[in-house]
C-alpha cells in the first residue's frame, strides 16, 4: 500500500516534467519521425538516433531523451509498414512481421495485418511501459544495493551475454567487443595521466569518441551501402476502410498477447539480449499453443501479434538496466547514456535514489508516446505509406548529408569526420560480411564501465572470495558461469551434431575406392612411376614388367 | 539488436578470409606496441595499472581473431605443379620457421618474438587461403572510399564557403552521380537541403561555424547568413 501511494505521489511529481511545450514538442517530433524512419527502409532508429545525439546536446535532459526515446519507441511501429506491404522489413526487429504479415497482405488482407501490428505494438509497448512503472518502487529499492563489484559484474554479464547471443559468429562478436574496449583505452589513463596507445599523437590523447565511432559505424555505413546498393521497384497496395479491426481481433487472442508483451519485458530487462529473443520466445510459443500451428509463415494473425507485441514490449524495458545501472544492454540504451553523460546525469542506482521523479517522467512520455503513434497511424498511414517509395541511393546521399550534422557539430573538428569516415567504411565491410557491429559500440561503453567498476571495486577486496561475498555479486557471478557453461554445452552439442552429420553424409568405402582408384591411376602413368621409383630410395627399382 | 546477423547464418564466404587476416594483422601489430604505447607503474595495483585494459583489449583482438580465423571454412589455393611435387620446399619452409622463430627470440626475446612470428604466419596463410573471390571483395571495399572522399570533400569546403551553399551543391551533384538526372529528383535534392540547414542551424542551432567566404557580404547579412546558414 505504501509502495502505491509512493508511486502515485511520484506520477504527480514528474507530471511537472512533461507539462512543458518543449517536452510535448519533443514528444510529436519523435514519435512520428520514428514513425517515418521506421516506414523507410534501410535507415532505421539507429541511424536516425546516432545523428540526432550531438544536435540534442543542447537541450535539457528530459527533452533530449524524449526526442531519442520516441525515435526508439516508435520506429518498430513504422517498421511494420513496408514489412507487411513489401515484404522488407523498416527495422531489422520487423523481420519476423515479414513472416506472416506479407502473406496476408498477398491474399488481400493487407489492411487488417496493418491494423493487427498497429494494435499489438500498442499493446506491448502499453503493456511494459505499465510493468516499469508499477515495479520502478522496487526497482528503487534493489538498485542501490548494486556497489561498484556488482556494476561491474553486472557490466561483464552484459558484455559476455552480448557475444554469446550471436550464436555461430561468437567468436567474431568477442574479436569485436575486445576491440571496442581497446578502442576505449585510447588516450589519457584517467587514474595516471599516463597515454595509452595515442601514438604520440596530439588528437589521439582525447582519445575516441563514442558518437563519432557511432555516427561512423551506423549513419555512415549506412549511407554507403544505400549508395553502393541498387534501387528496389516498389509497388504498393492500395488500403480503404479504417484500422480500428485490429484492437477486436487482438482482444480475441488476449493470452499470446500477454505472454509475448512479458517476454518482451524480460528479454528486454536482460542486457544483451533484446528483440530478437523476445520475438523468437513469443513466436514459438505462440506457435505450440496455436490450434492451427499450420498457418504461422503462411499469414498467421497469432503469429503477427506474437512478432509485432514482443518486439514493442523491449524499449521500455530496456531503459531499466540503463537507468537503474547505467548499463546499456544495446547499441541505442549505449547512444542514450551519451546524453546522460553530457549533461552530467549520472544513471544507476543514485538516479533511482535522488530523482526518481525524473525516471518514472521518461516512463511516462513512453506512454504518452505510445498514444500519440497509435493516433498517428490510425489516421495517417495512406499518407505514410508513400515514404516506402522513396529511392535507396537518395536515402544514402541525404543520411551522408546529414551525418556531417552530426560528427562535425559535436566539436568541429576534421579529425573526427577523418575518424567517422573510417569506422564508416569498417561498419561497410562489416555490414556486407554480414558480421555484428553492435559489440563494439557495447564494449566501448561497457569496457568504461568495467574499468572505472573495477579499479575502485578492487580497493576494497583482499581474496579474490571477497569480490562475491555479497549476495548480489554472489548471484551475478553464478548467472556469469551458468552463461558460460550453457554456451560451452551448446558449442559441444552444435560440434558433436555437425561430426555426426559429416559421418552420416559421407561414404566410407566409396571415398576409400576413390582414393585407391585414383592412386592406381596416378601410379600407372609414366610419370607416376617415375616418381615413385625416385621417391623409394630403398626400395626395389622398378623394372619393365611392373 | 544484439542478435543481428543471426538472421543470416549462412553469411556470404567472400572476403571472409582477408578481413579475418586484416583483422588479426592490425591486432598482433597492436599487442606488439603494447609495452611500447601503455606503462607499467611501478607500486601500483595490477588492476589499477593503465596496461591492464589496452591488455585485455588487444590481447583478446588477438585471441578471438585468431580462433575466428582458424574457424573459418576456407579452401587452400591451388599451388603450381612444381611447388606441390618439391618435396624440398617444404623442408625448406620448416626450416625457415624454426630459424624466424629462434632467431627472433634470440633477437627481441620470447614475448616480443610471438607476435612478430604471428604475423608472419598470418601473411602466410592468407596467401595460401585466398580466393579469387576476396580480391574482388576487396576491389569494393576500396570502391566505397569514394563516397568517404564526397564526405570529407563536403566536410573540407563548409568552413570556407559556407553550409547553406556547400550542402545545396553537394546533394545536387551527388544526387546526380548516383544517377538520378530528372527534374523532380534535383528539385527534392535542394529542397532537402535548404530544409536540413533551416532546421539545424537556424531552428536547433547546432555548433556549425560561419563560412570564411560569408565574411565578406555587406553589414546585416553577414551576421545573418553566419547565425543561420
Amino acid at each position: 500500500m505504501d509502495l502505491l501511494f509512493d508511486f502515485l505521489t511520484q506520477v504527480q511529481a514528474s507530471t511537472s516534467y512533461l507539462a512543458r511545450w518543449d517536452v510535448v514538442l519533443a514528444l510529436l517530433v519523435g514519435s512520428v519521425g520514428g514513425v517515418l524512419i521506421g516506414a523507410i527502409p534501410g535507415v532505421g532508429p539507429a541511424v536516425a538516433i546516432a545523428i540526432l545525439l550531438p544536435a540534442t546536446f543542447s537541450m535539457d535532459p528530459i527533452v533530449g531523451l524524449t526526442v531519442l526515446l520516441g525515435i526508439y519507441g516508435s520506429s518498430m511501429y513504422g517498421g511494420s509498414i513496408p514489412a507487411i506491404l513489401i515484404n522488407t522489413p523498416g527495422t531489422a526487429v520487423n523481420a519476423l512481421t515479414t513472416y506472416d504479415g506479407y502473406p496476408m497482405t498477398t491474399r488481400g488482407e493487407a489492411r487488417r495485418a496493418l491494423s493487427l501490428a498497429y494494435s499489438s505494438s500498442f499493446f506491448g509497448g502499453l503493456f511494459s511501459v505499465m510493468c516499469l512503472i508499477f515495479f520502478a518502487p522496487v526497482l528503487a529499492r534493489v538498485a542501490p544495493m548494486f556497489g561498484s563489484r556488482e556494476i561491474f559484474l553486472a557490466a561483464l554479464l552484459g558484455i559476455i551475454l552480448v557475444v554469446t547471443a550471436h550464436r555461430k559468429h561468437t567468436l567474431i562478436a568477442a574479436a569485436m567487443a575486445c576491440f571496442g574496449i581497446w578502442l576505449n583505452t585510447i588516450g589519457l589513463h584517467p587514474a595516471s595521466y599516463s597515454k595509452r596507445y595515442t601514438f604520440d599523437q596530439s588528437w589521439l590523447s582525447g582519445g575516441v569518441n563514442l558518437i563519432v565511432v557511432v555516427l561512423g559505424l551506423f549513419a555512415l555505413s549506412q549511407a554507403f551501402t544505400l549508395l553502393h546498393g541498387d534501387d528496389e521497384k516498389v509497388r504498393l497496395t492500395r488500403l480503404k476502410g479504417s484500422f480500428f479491426q485490429g484492437f477486436r481481433e487482438l482482444a480475441r487472442h488476449p493470452r499470446i498477447a500477454g505472454v509475448s508483451a512479458s517476454f518482451g519485458v524480460i528479454m528486454g530487462m536482460i542486457p544483451g539480449v533484446g528483440e530478437f529473443t523476445a520475438q523468437f520466445m513469443s513466436y514459438t510459443y505462440a506457435q505450440k499453443s496455436s490450434k492451427r500451428p499450420e498457418d504461422f509463415g503462411h499469414g498467421s494473425s497469432e503469429g503477427l501479434i506474437a512478432a509485432e507485441t514482443a518486439n514493442n514490449a523491449v524499449p521500455a524495458a530496456a531503459m531499466v538496466p540503463l537507468l537503474a545501472l547505467g548499463i546499456p544492454g544495446e547499441a541505442l540504451t549505449a547512444m542514450m547514456l551519451s546524453v546522460f553523460y553530457v549533461h552530467n546525469v549520472i544513471p544507476g542506482p543514485q538516479l533511482f535514489q535522488n530523482d526518481m521523479d525524473f525516471v518514472v517522467a521518461l516512463y511516462l512520455a513512453l506512454l504518452v508516446l505510445n498514444v500519440l503513434v497509435v493516433i498517428f497511424l490510425l489516421v495517417a498511414t495512406n499518407q505514410l505509406i508513400k515514404v516506402v517509395k522513396i529511392p535507396n541511393r537518395f536515402l544514402g546521399v541525404c543520411i551522408l548529408i546529414l551525418s556531417f550534422v552530426g560528427v562535425y557539430s559535436l566539436r568541429n573538428s576534421l579529425t573526427d569526420c577523418i575518424l567517422a569516415a573510417g569506422f564508416g567504411v569498417f561498419g561497410f565491410i562489416m555490414k556486407r560480411m554480414q558480421l555484428p557491429v553492435v559489440p563494439i559500440v557495447l564494449g566501448m561503453v561497457l569496457g568504461g564501465i568495467m574499468e572505472v567498476k573495477l579499479r575502485s571495486a578492487m580497493a576494497r577486496v583482499k581474496s579474490p572470495l571477497d569480490f562475491i561475498d555479497r549476495p548480489i555479486a554472489a548471484i551475478l557471478f553464478g548467472m556469469i558461469v551458468l552463461v558460460l557453461a550453457l554456451h560451452f554445452r551448446r558449442v559441444w552439442l552444435d560440434y558433436k551434431e555437425r561430426k555426426t552429420d559429416e559421418w552420416q553424409t559421407s561414404h566410407a568405402s566409396t571415398s576409400f575406392a576413390a582414393i585407391l582408384s585414383r592412386r592406381r591411376n596416378f601410379i600407372l602413368t609414366e610419370r607416376g612411376k617415375t616418381l615413385r621409383a625416385k621417391r623409394k630410395t630403398f626400395s626395389r627399382r622398378l623394372t619393365g614388367r611392373d | 539488436m544484439s542478435d543481428e546477423i543471426s538472421e543470416h547464418p549462412d553469411r556470404p564466404q567472400r572476403g571472409q578470409v582477408l578481413f579475418a587476416a586484416l583483422f588479426l594483422i592490425c591486432a598482433t601489430l597492436l599487442i606488439a606496441a603494447l609495452g611500447d604505447q601503455t606503462k607499467w607503474l611501478k607500486g601500483k595495483d595490477f588492476f589499477s595499472q593503465p596496461r591492464f585494459w589496452p591488455a585485455i583489449g588487444v590481447g583478446g583482438m588477438v585471441v578471438f581473431s585468431t580462433l575466428h580465423f582458424w574457424h573459418l571454412p576456407r579452401k587452400p589455393r591451388r599451388l603450381p605443379r612444381w611447388m606441390r611435387e618439391a618435396d624440398w620446399l617444404q623442408w625448406a619452409e620448416s626450416l625457415f620457421w624454426g630459424v624466424l622463430a629462434l632467431g627472433l627470440s634470440l633477437w627481441l626475446g620470447p614475448v616480443a618474438a610471438a607476435p612478430m612470428v604471428l604475423l608472419v604466419a598470418t601473411i602466410r596463410v592468407t596467401w595460401l587461403y585466398q580466393h579469387w573471390t576476396d580480391r574482388r571483395e576487396a576491389k569494393v571495399w576500396a570502391s566505397v572510399f569514394e563516397w568517404a572522399g564526397w564526405f570529407l570533400a563536403y566536410v573540407l569546403l563548409v568552413p570556407i564557403i559556407g553550409y547553406l551553399p556547400v550542402t545545396v551543391a553537394f546533394t545536387a551533384i551527388l544526387t546526380w552521380r548516383v544517377g538520378y538526372r530528372d527534374r523532380i529528383m534535383m528539385w527534392s535534392a535542394i529542397l532537402f537541403a535548404i530544409v536540413v540547414v533551416i532546421i539545424f542551424k537556424s531552428f536547433l542551432q547546432v555548433k556549425i561555424p560561419g563560412a570564411a567566404l560569408y565574411e565578406y557580404l555587406p553589414g546585416a547579412l553577414r551576421s545573418f547568413f553566419i547565425l543561420n546558414f
